[in-house]
């Protein structure tokens, strides 16, 4: 009884404690929470979580970021908000997967918002990235806060040391690499390797086999497309072309850590800075991680190539490869087809349809907040947050770079990589079509990483990534597709 | 005299209030006898809506294509369409192996088991009820499904998938623990002194976090940076990997796992050990046995009951595995350390929530069946004989 | 007999025999000793070393780790808190003003959760640093969920140990059949849940009346009981996407509520298994003698019964709690952002853009681990009572 008692006045005291809660500063978003989901890590997330702690303190709204495998985002995300659990408010993934969720109708419309924000400069953001990247089916849903091309970087210091010139083909990426491979790239005494690329399953590898594939297959712009024949949507996997991005992808392997099955892009990051890899098939990250403390092996040494071509390309009539010349590939250069892949399309946020009106508004502005020049510019030039330059501002003049530590030439170099691959009519996009989660990080991924464990030849790999293509565009309706790559492709 | 023991307790009342009876006592006296349904029932409510439903629940998801729509789940019916992807579909290599070409070496092995099993079957057709034929039928149709995939895959020299990779997990990894569970407990069943000590301490692997006992273990296989390299170094083995071929990669996820799983057998082993009374064997050894023969003869057929319990334990939950592969290597090089759970979570990544219920319930399937059969060929009869 | 006691003759045996065979019965040989001794020890070895590397590599900082492995702190490498600072100290709302918040909201949040379990909780700040908000999350799911289970758990057991029940098969065929049914029509057509189920259930109590009764056959206790226990067998991935489902049909998805049951029905047959053997093997004498002084089932139960089991009852519960604190998958699947765990606290640092930051990972994870090697320290001397033996032997 003595015990109930003490229990029952316990309870009255801190029920007592529930009406003094803390006063916060008074703003426009006052005692609004946006509960973002993204990728674990410092990158993306830790700069979302350290400019949320400045938007709080200008608007008090809490933003709060959670982490989430990589892996896991799109499908969370998918069933939060599909079964109106909306535990989730802002959703930052890559762009192409926006394309899917807005055909379930689950991505606010953000136009409205934009036509009353002042401070948005959406005319800033490069072209490319403003209407494939930020717009579905014409209207604006998600809003960039990066923006992604995989390049080729090579170790400018190794290569002139062994004679080597930058490769242009794929090939010429294997032939440097073997010549490089097992020399000591960091004073340590210890053989190094010749390229380093993130090959772990479930990982990044998908995208880099693309980034192979491409100039061998897409030739006549980016309308092209190098996945699928737009026409009939019938998957254009199982051919010459990729058989050849395969084998060449795996031949790198050669000259690669030993463990190279099970490193993927953080464990890859590591060895580069650490001064061990002579060539990377990388994103725009490394141009300025190479200024961090711990790169301290390689700052200043690593320079950028836009993208590798092709020699040979895919006479897609005759499943053949042949060489590239000017009518069948009229963007090609010197005989060598070109075609930079904008690997993941960039980080971008998508807001819930189904949040509530306050929390969209402040989830809108906190976006806007991202994408806004004052912050971006400074965020891209910091290597660890993940961010790439993707405004025009950023891309005009390497002036922005060369404040943050890097040398003339380096920037200038890494600037030009990038707008070279930004102006490239050949240019190849990264999937933007309901699904296109499932056709690349499940069934290319798996494929892919089976074939180079030796699971299976690459002709089984084909064959297997042609059929679940095939199914997962049945599922989704062919004639759906069809159109949905018509939009992606801007055709 | 004794008194006699009821047999239905329920019979038993309470005794009448001297007062007499009124409400309030009515009410307890009801709640009293209906004690049987209210103690019962949390228990019995809680797993069918937790554990039953959601079961059949699944089914629903393995029969149906899923897909989340802008007002949420929305299913298809397409009958066993999922199951047949798993078996002869676009999943077929993935989750039984590359099953041809077939060796010659594969089909002897197979007849032979073929021939085994029914020899079986046939011998118990006249000794067993309906019900039992029943079963061993069942048992039997596994053995030589999981017998035609062994020789198929296997011992044609082909690849396997994951079904059978988690069968090597169970049946490779639990003999193994067995093994050295069974041998640190008898080693620490002689005269020792700290037992309790090593007891206390060889304890402790089990409660350590599986995802924990993953990162330990990753961090530790590092060929590069971990405690092994100078020893590597030394074999000349600095360049082999382990994460990089299937078969090392799994005995490797082996070897963790029973880091973590010895523990168990070991407690449950050197118990039992502790429990055969000393003066059997200190009579044998007066007899002047070896203790070779002490333990094959007064010691074993003790413990063997337990002996099998544990096993039948360990294999119950060894099926389950999942935090090992998926930490360590992420299903290991291509998808060879996928355990079926782990194969199922991918899909489910992938959005095909219905092949990933139906491969859940392939797993359901066969851990109930070879547990059941050997719950009930080698369990019960040891511990019929005991 | 007359050789054997030669033999044993501890005065003239030679080199040999003096190390080779034992001195006594009961006794080891002295190279029989030094061969046990020495397996003992190197497993010991086995056992705590990765535990030895998880805890020095969370002092170590990046390029301690990266250069290969260092073994001795203060001699191959200098430890510093770098791990724990940036875990513990350096994320934005990690400072004592939120923590303090955090655990005043834990305390108003378990008030209102005993007044009214139903009314949805005030979020616990998740704007504090994310390792606090798992760390607390961890302990108040565990804790709750460890009692619920232990309680409901014994209870079925002792009833199961003392009561005889007698459902009848028919019964059981009828109520699967209505689930099914159940199932069916709520996936496949428009009804709603709970009017489906409803339906159901009234469905069931008619027929039970008038069909069931005329099935005679019956299972008993055992069967129930085996019922009960081969629940372990259900591999969890087969319903943790059903669960979603349901949690989310109700809207009790990502609450500590969803979690706490979960955890709680996964580990419902231990309880039952192991308190089973326990009220089993109580003579029933005592039980008798209460029932006769006018008992009700609850006092004899809550008064007689439970403070005997009192050393059995405190390990299943220690076992449970270190159960519930490791569980992983139904929490990855049904908590998105407030209720996360310290499991999934740790996997998520499994991936990171500067390569797996391990000494960051160590650092969290020794804080996952350490509750659960001290509780299984506290758990091991039960043990070594061969408390929970008869279990298994059974």
């Amino acid at each position: 009884m003595q015990f109930r008692r003490s229990l029952l006045g316990l309870a009255a005291g801190a029920m007592a404690l529930v009406g003094t809660a803390p006063l916060s500063v008074a703003g426009e978003f006052d005692g609004v929470t946006v509960n973002i989901l993204t990728r674990p890590g410092y990158v993306i997330a830790g700069r979302l979580v350290e400019r949320g702690v400045e938007f709080q303190k200008a608007t008090g709204a809490k933003i709060v970021v959670t982490e989430v495998p990589y892996a896991e985002i799109f499908p969370k995300i998918q069933s939060d908000w599909s079964t109106g659990t909306n535990s989730i408010d802002v959703g930052v993934f890559a762009a192409g997967w926006g394309v899917e969720l807005d055909a379930a109708g689950l991505l606010e419309d953000l136009d409205p918002y934009i036509a009353k924000d002042d401070k948005i400069d959406l005319d800033d953001v490069a072209p490319y990235f403003r209407e494939f990247g930020q717009k579905v089916g014409g209207k604006t849903k998600l809003l960039m806060v990066d923006g992604d091309f995989q390049m080729v970087y090579y170790r400018q210091d190794v290569l002139e040391a062994a004679g080597q010139q930058p490769p242009k083909t794929w090939e010429d990426y294997i032939d440097v690499a073997s010549k490089i491979h097992g020399t000591d790239m960091n004073g340590d005494g210890e053989g190094d390797f010749g390229s380093c690329i993130f090959k772990k399953r479930n990982a990044q590898s998908y995208f880099a086999i693309q980034t192979f594939a491409a100039p061998i297959v897409q030739t006549k712009g980016t309308a092209q497309g190098f996945h699928f024949d737009s026409a009939t949507m019938k998957p254009i996997i199982n051919n010459a072309g990729w058989k050849k991005a395969f084998e060449l992808y795996k031949e790198t392997g050669k000259y690669g850590p030993p463990d190279e099955l099970n490193l993927d892009i953080g464990d890859t990051r590591a060895l580069f800075k650490a001064g061990r890899c002579g060539l990377l098939v990388e994103w725009g990250d490394p141009g300025p991680l190479q200024l961090d403390d711990d790169a301290a092996a390689i700052k200043g040494k690593l320079y950028a190539i836009s993208g590798l071509g092709s020699r040979m390309v895919l006479n897609r009539s005759t499943g053949k490869l042949v060489p590239a010349i000017k009518s069948n590939a009229p963007h090609s250069v010197d005989g060598i087809n070109y075609a930079p892949f904008a690997a993941f399309g960039g980080w971008a946020g998508a807001i819930n349809k189904k949040a509530d009106q306050k929390k969209k508004a402040a989830a809108y502005a906190f976006l806007s907040y991202m994408n806004q020049s004052a912050q971006s510019s400074v965020d891209v030039t910091i290597g660890a947050t993940g961010y790439n330059p993707y405004r025009l501002s950023q891309l005009s003049s390497p002036d922005l770079f060369i404040e943050a530590g890097m040398p003339k030439e380096l920037a200038e170099n890494y600037i030009g990589a990038i707008n070279g691959a930004l102006s490239n009519l050949n240019m190849a996009s990264d999937m933007k079509i309901p699904g296109a989660q499932s056709y690349t990080s499940v069934v290319l991924d798996t494929e892919l990483a089976r074939y180079l464990a030796g699971e299976i030849t690459v002709d089984e790999a084909l064959e297997n990534i042609e059929e679940g293509w095939e199914e997962i565009t049945e599922d989704f309706g062919r004639d759906e597709q069809i159109a949905a790559q018509a939009l992606a492709l801007g055709s | 005299m004794q008194k006699p023991v009821p047999q239905n307790t329920k019979d038993i009342q309470p005794g009448n209030s001297p007062a007499g009876i009124s409400s309030g006592d009515k009410w307890r006296e009801w709640c009293d006898r209906h004690a049987g349904s209210f103690f019962i029932a949390p228990a019995v409510t809680l797993i069918l809506i937790f554990a039953i439903f959601p079961t059949i629940y699944s089914m629903v998801f393995a029969l149906s294509r899923v897909r989340f729509t802008g007002d949420g789940l929305k299913f298809r019916y397409v009958g066993f369409r999922n199951f047949a992807k798993q078996f002869f579909g676009s999943s077929e290599m993935h989750f039984l192996g590359r099953t041809e070409p077939v060796s010659i070496l594969g089909m002897i092995i197979f007849a032979v088991i073929v021939v085994t099993v029914l020899w079986w079957l046939y011998r118990s057709w006249k000794t067993a009820t309906w019900v039992r034929m029943l079963g061993r039928s069942i048992s039997a149709a596994m053995a030589i499904f999981l017998g035609w995939i062994l020789c198929a895959s296997l011992l044609s020299g082909n690849s396997i998938g994951t079904l059978y990779t988690t069968l090597f997990y169970v049946l490779f990894g639990c003999a193994v623990q067995f093994a050295i569970g069974t041998g640190l407990a008898f080693l620490c069943s002689q005269p020792i002194r700290g037992r309790n000590f090593f007891r206390v301490l060889f304890f402790i692997p089990l409660m350590v976090t599986p995802l924990g006992v993953g990162f330990a273990m990753r961090m530790i296989a590092d060929v590069t940076k971990g405690p092994f390299e100078p020893i590597l170094g030394l074999l000349g083995l600095q360049d082999w990997v382990w994460s990089a071929s299937p078969w090392s990669a799994r005995f490797v996820m082996v070897i963790c796992d029973s880091w973590q799983w010895i523990p168990f057998i070991f407690i449950c082993m050197l118990a039992a050990l502790e429990n055969v009374p000393r003066d059997h064997v200190e009579a044998a050894q007066v007899d002047g046995a070896s203790s070779f023969h002490i333990f094959r003869d007064v010691t074993w057929p003790q413990v063997v009951p337990v002996a099998v319990t544990v096993l039948l334990i360990r294999a119950i939950e060894a099926f389950k595995i999942m935090d090992l592969p998926n930490i360590m290597t992420g299903g290991g090089p291509g998808s060879s350390t996928e355990s079926m759970t782990l194969h199922s979570v991918y899909v489910w990544r992938a959005n095909d929530l219905g092949s990933s219920a139906a491969i859940a319930y392939l797993l359901l399937i066969l851990t109930v069946v070879v547990c059941a059969s050997f719950f009930n060929y080698v369990v019960l009869s040891q511990i019929r004989k005991a | 007999m007359k050789d054997v006691i030669v033999k044993f003759d501890p005065q003239n045996r030679s080199l040999m025999e003096r190390l080779f065979e034992p001195p006594a019965i009961g006794k080891m040989a002295p190279f029989t000793k030094v061969v046990v001794y020495s397996f003992l020890a190197i497993w010991s070895f086995f056992v705590l070393f990765p535990i030895y590397w998880v805890i020095i590599t969370s002092f170590k900082d990046a390029a301690a780790v990266n250069q290969g492995p260092n073994f001795i702190p203060f001699i191959d490498f200098q430890p510093t808190l770098d791990a724990w600072r940036i875990n513990f100290t350096a994320d934005p709302y990690c400072d004592i003003a939120s923590i303090a918040r955090q655990i005043y909201l834990l305390a108003h949040n378990s008030v209102i959760f005993v007044l009214s379990p139903f009314v949805s909780l005030q979020p616990m700040e998740p704007q504090i640093c994310k390792i606090y908000l798992a760390f607390t999350n961890s302990v108040v799911i565990s804790i709750i969920s460890t009692i619920f289970c232990v309680a409901v758990g014994s209870m079925a057991a002792y009833a199961l140990a003392r009561i005889q029940y007698k459902p009848k098969f028919g019964n059981i065929m009828i109520f699967v059949l209505l689930i099914l049914a159940v199932t069916l029509m709520t996936t496949y057509s428009g009804i709603p849940w709970w009017m489906s189920s409803a339906v159901a259930l009234a469905l069931f109590f008619f027929l039970a009346r008038s069909i069931g009764r005329h099935f005679k056959m019956s299972l008993g206790n055992g069967d129930i009981l085996f019922w009960m226990i081969s629940q372990r067998i259900l591999p969890p991935i087969v319903v943790v996407v059903p669960l979603y489902v349901m949690f989310q049909a109700v809207g009790l998805l990502d609450t500590h509520l969803a979690l706490i049951l979960l955890y709680a029905v996964a580990n419902l047959p231990i309880v039952v298994w192991l308190m089973h053997d326990f009220f089993a093997n109580l003579p029933i004498e005592l039980e008798e003698s209460a029932q006769l002084d006018g008992a009700t089932r609850f006092g004899i139960f809550w008064e007689i019964v439970m403070p005997l089991t009192r050393p059995g009852l405190a390990a299943t519960t220690l076992l449970i709690l270190v159960l519930n604190w490791n569980e992983y998958l139904f929490a990855v699947f049904l908590a998105t952002v407030k209720v996360q765990t310290m499991p999934i606290m740790v996997a998520a640092k499994n991936t990171g853009e500067k390569g797996v930051l391990w000494w960051e990972m160590c650092a969290v994870t020794v804080v996952m681990i350490i509750p659960v090697i001290i509780m299984s320290i506290l758990l091991t001397r039960f043990i070594s009572k061969g408390v929970l033996l008869g279990a298994v032997k059974g």
